[in-house]
């Protein structure tokens, strides 16, 4: 295992900008979720890593090596596809021993590896079946088996599950979590959707339009979003944003004004803030009138279950908040929002996170 | 009020519609294919002279057919003419496919000159071929004397002549062999070779490993078809030597040729066309059976 290191990596097609000028530092045994909208760039960054498309300029490190121009054979990696790539003609044995038959071990020493991952991804009855002849979910643990009989410097990627369909994704997210951890594997893990990042990463890097925005450990990502879009893309429903207006006492949402402490109140004021973030779960409805509470009408009542998401507008904006699995109301009825404002962040003009919520350690 | 024209538009029409569409096609192909075909069969078990029939001889035609040794003959040339020709044709197309595969300046140029070889009238590509083997006049000959050489002989010699027909049925059907299996090459999935590469393969490596074997349905459906095809090449040959010298380019299609109008036999030409045509249909069935066994393992 190794660690990773993109250097000023850039990426164009044509006059398409892909990546601008990335820099990632992936210390060894990290599992690195890459997140980001489509057309991010997330992708196109591990296919760089891979050597399946060359850097427009800056330099890529596995290890000590420095690889950039190397070809994907000899950067000792492997490569889990969203297609999964298996090759059709070849059993499912003959797939997974790839790696191992084009480096010339001896057939018996191989036949030992393929047991050994074959019985770790529990697809060792299925050895001599065909790709064509196994489900969405057996491929996937043929892929990964693949993948993983060789001991490569990292492992990347490439939004595995997301040929899956929703049970067995959940199912896979916890197998490839814990076959990372065993294997203490260098992974870079590409992925759209949110939860995979946050619940199976060591650290996360939220990309957008070609650039890295955040690369945080996922409570960090949750609690300390860098910024208005790092803000907005993960949790869900994402976080709300109400503009803000900066008095002489405190601070107005939506032409309510909201008390707030001193301290915090100048850090806003030095920073311009525009604009507040609050997560669903750190507000809460109440009755119309309550101090300090927003006042707006219910816009849309969605029951979940375990919880209700009431979606509420206000003078600034719908905002979503989590109720309580018994809440009941009625489109149109009048209703407050309350929160707690040590919970709500700042945004500057720029979009950029000035004061951050106020951590449990009182930070 | 109730029209005929109305009631026309019933129930009736509705079952009747799609025949009366499907009438006039149907009776072209029963007048063009279906007759002939079976009045081939009839001719077949014929004895003609001077172009009417003067005895009805069974199978007769059929069995003579197989100890009828300029028969034999031409159904060897022919065979050797065809497996030579196709097996240069599918390993010229496959190279030129997998070059024409790569993304570069002017691809789309070249792959439109590559293709333009099938599209020429064959009797053209066969007029165009003799002017170049010709040993007075001809291109070669012309080259050989500006070196320092003689004459060029090629249709003057038995075994020249018929490598000088397999080159010319290999320039003028590569294109199509170039053009299935670019097809089929353009239709493979890229992720497959992707992986084999950082799986740790060569160049040599994926096309052994994945691109060949992933082909191989298309590449037998192409050398199928090129077979089935050649079978049947007669201008070509026709212009360029028909058939000569000796026996050395006569094929079944020459041959079967002669037989009706030069000897006049016309039942037992038919004789020899209807065993052609069974040799080729065989051919086609066991290859498509071929392929599905090959699908399905």
């Amino acid at each position: 295992m190794s660690s990773v290191l993109y250097q000023s990596v850039v990426k164009n097609y044509g006059a398409l900008n892909v990546l601008r000028s990335l820099d990632l530092a992936v210390p060894d045994h990290m599992f690195l979720a890459l997140l980001g909208p489509s057309g991010c760039g997330k992708t196109t960054a591990l296919r760089v890593l891979a050597g399946l498309d060359m850097p427009s300029a800056g330099k890529l490190f596995i290890g000590e090596r420095d690889v950039t121009r190397l070809q994907p054979r000899d950067r000792d990696i492997a490569m889990v596809f969203q297609s999964y790539a298996l090759y059709p003609q070849m059993t499912v044995g003959e797939n997974i021993g790839y790696p191992l038959w084009i480096r010339g071990m001896p057939d018996a020493e191989r036949r030992v590896k393929i047991d050994e991952v074959a019985a770790v991804l529990e697809i060792g009855h299925l050895l001599d079946r065909l790709p064509r002849q196994l489900s969405g979910g057996q491929r996937q643990r043929v892929a990964l088996a693949r993948a993983i009989v060789r001991d490569p410097a990292a492992f990347l990627m490439d939004e595995p599950l997301s040929n899956l369909d929703a049970r067995l994704r959940l199912t896979m997210r916890g197998e490839i979590k814990r076959l990372c951890q065993r294997l203490g594997a260098t992974t870079l893990y590409v992925t759209h959707d949110q939860v995979e990042a946050l619940t199976m990463a060591d650290f996360v890097a939220v990309m957008h339009g070609g650039e890295l925005q955040q690369m945080a450990a996922p409570t960090d990502i949750y609690d300390r979003p860098a910024n208005r879009f790092v803000a907005t893309f993960v949790g869900n429903p994402p976080m709300n944003i109400l503009p803000v207006i900066l008095a002489d006492q405190g601070i107005a949402i939506g032409g309510t004004p909201v008390a707030i402490p001193a301290a915090r109140l100048a850090a806003c004021r030095a920073a311009q803030v525009v604009e507040t973030g609050l997560r669903p779960e750190d507000m809460s409805v109440s009755e119309p009138g309550a101090p300090n509470a927003l006042p707006g009408e219910i816009y849309v009542v969605e029951p979940m279950g375990n919880e209700t998401l009431v979606n509420v507008r206000l003078g600034g904006g719908n905002v979503s908040v989590r109720a309580g699995r018994d809440f009941r109301g009625a489109v149109g009825a009048n209703i407050a929002v309350t929160f707690d404002v040590s919970n709500a962040c700042f945004f500057n003009s720029a979009g950029l996170t000035a004061v951050h919520r106020v951590n449990s350690d009182g930070e | 009020m109730r029209s005929r024209k109305y009631r026309l538009q019933g129930a009736g029409l509705d079952l009747a519609l799609p025949y009366l569409m499907l009438a006039p096609g149907l009776l072209i192909v029963l007048g063009v294919l279906v007759y002939p075909l079976w009045d081939g069969l009839r001719a077949s078990t014929k004895a003609y002279r001077y172009g009417s029939v003067v005895a009805d001889v069974g199978m007769q035609n059929y069995i003579k057919l197989w100890s009828d040794p300029q028969f034999l003959n031409a159904l060897w040339v022919t065979i050797e003419f065809v497996a030579l020709s196709v097996t240069f044709e599918a390993i010229l197309g496959f190279a030129l496919a997998l070059f024409c595969l790569r993304e570069f300046r002017g691809i789309r140029l070249l792959r439109t000159i590559l293709i333009i070889p099938m599209v020429i009238t064959p009797v053209v590509v066969a007029i165009v071929f003799r002017l170049i083997y010709a040993s007075d006049a001809g291109m070669l000959t012309a080259i050989s004397e500006w070196t320092g050489g003689g004459q060029v002989q090629i249709l003057g010699s038995p075994v020249k002549a018929f490598f000088g027909l397999v080159v010319l049925d290999v320039w003028e059907w590569t294109p199509l062999m170039f053009l299935i299996l670019l097809a089929g090459l353009q239709s493979l999935p890229h992720e497959p070779f992707e992986a084999a590469r950082v799986d740790g393969a060569g160049n040599w490596r994926v096309f052994a490993d994945l691109t060949f074997p992933m082909m191989r349905p298309v590449l037998a459906i192409a050398i199928v078809l090129r077979t089935i095809d050649a079978f049947g090449t007669f201008d070509q040959v026709f212009v360029l030597t028909r058939g000569g010298p000796g026996e050395a380019t006569r094929l079944v299609s020459i041959y079967g040729y002669d037989t009706a109008f030069k000897f006049q036999q016309t039942g037992y030409a038919a004789a020899l066309f209807v065993t052609i045509g069974l040799v080729v249909l065989a051919l086609a069935f066991s290859a498509v059976r071929l392929l599905r066994r090959v699908d399905a393992s």
